[in-house]
């Protein structure tokens, strides 16, 4: 990870619309930020779609942060492109109501298909929470964000997203353990 | 990967503030050993293919975002030209010292004025000069006849340049 003075450096280049700044913050994020949109996604397809969208996004809004946790605003706006994600191909319907089905057929469709792609245990079980809990916990995970910085990302008292982190993370690991 | 959130918060103390110690304690149990579990299985890596296609297409955005900034400083810069230059020409309009302007309506007709031969191009006159002859005329019978002339002539002859007087004066 970047050390902060670092990463207020790569920070003011891109501010400067500095290519290489740039370059510098893909290294660093992309991999956390695909992560998080392949956990909430389970398809690289898509999750390389919304890696894109994310920086051609941050390249028009990079100067609009302001300081703070540059981890925090950034994954906001991953969160937001996911939600947007579900809401422009009206997946949120199905991800609510047919989580339980769709990744275990995602996992027998994918390895018929590609072969290439094999959706994990962890992915499967995942598939199994809400897609409210499932966000938190990746944006938990892959932010490296404190409890009161993610509190504040979802707009909601920080006893709740504890809560919620707690109840997500709990089920999941039952979850594991009854496979 | 390991949560940084650990480190900077204490998960007990957090926990503590909504729940008792025991329930505390056994909640931070909780999260970790769910985050032990995404820790074992992480996720795939994005490919380089995209990595670098993201980055040519940063490369490109920004380079969009240089050429659209400079044409907005040039449009802004031709339309505050445009601005100054009608703000000028404005400007000399109204403070323009203009010659004052002598109106002036003239009894005799510019191409009366300005002829060189009256009798030709103004038909009053030419009317008056046919008369004035016609009356030289008559003079002259008269006087030819002036012995042998009688008064009704020269009346008559009176009459005629009292008529061609008014006349002429009527326009």
């Amino acid at each position: 990870m970047a050390k902060n003075d670092d990463l207020a450096r790569i920070i003011s280049g891109c501010k400067s619309g500095d290519a290489e700044s740039f370059s510098e913050l893909v290294d660093i994020y992309a991999s956390r930020l695909y992560g998080y949109f392949y956990r909430l996604t389970g398809n690289r397809e898509t999750s390389d779609d919304l890696l894109s969208e994310l920086f051609v996004k941050l390249v028009g809004k990079i100067r609009s942060f302001k300081g703070g946790s540059f981890e925090g605003w950034l994954f906001k706006i991953a969160s937001n492109i996911f939600y947007d994600y579900l809401r422009d191909k009206q997946q949120q319907k199905k991800l609510f109501d047919a989580q339980k089905n769709q990744f275990e057929s995602e996992e027998v469709t994918h390895t018929k298909e590609s072969g290439s792609e094999r959706i994990d245990e962890l992915q499967i079980q995942l598939g199994r929470l809400d897609t409210d809990t499932r966000e938190l916990i990746m944006l938990r995970f892959y932010s490296q964000a404190s409890f009161k910085e993610i509190a504040a990302m979802r707009s909601e008292p920080i006893g709740t997203t504890l809560s919620k982190l707690h109840r997500g993370l709990k089920k999941l690991r039952e979850l594991m353990e009854q496979k | 990967m390991t949560m940084n959130g650990e480190t900077k918060e204490n998960l007990m103390n957090l926990f503590e503030k909504f729940l008792n110690s025991e329930q505390a304690e056994q909640s931070v149990e909780d999260i970790q050993k769910g985050e032990r579990i995404l820790r074992k299985s992480a996720a795939p890596e994005p490919d380089d293919e995209l990595i670098a296609n993201i980055k040519s297409g940063i490369a490109a955005s920004l380079l969009r975002k240089k050429e659209n900034a400079f044409r907005e400083i040039v449009y802004k810069t031709a339309a505050i030209a445009a601005g100054f230059i009608i703000l000028a020409v404005i400007s000399v309009k109204l403070f323009e010292v203009q010659p004052e302007k002598t109106v002036s309506s003239s009894i005799i007709p510019k191409a009366v004025w300005e002829s060189e031969c009256l009798a030709d191009d103004d038909a009053d006159s030419a009317t008056l000069v046919a008369d004035i002859e016609q009356i030289e005329s008559d003079l002259l019978t008269l006087q030819s006849n002036e012995n042998g002339g009688n008064g009704e002539a020269v009346t008559e002859l009176e009459m005629e340049l009292t008529e061609i007087n008014s006349d002429f004066w009527k326009g």
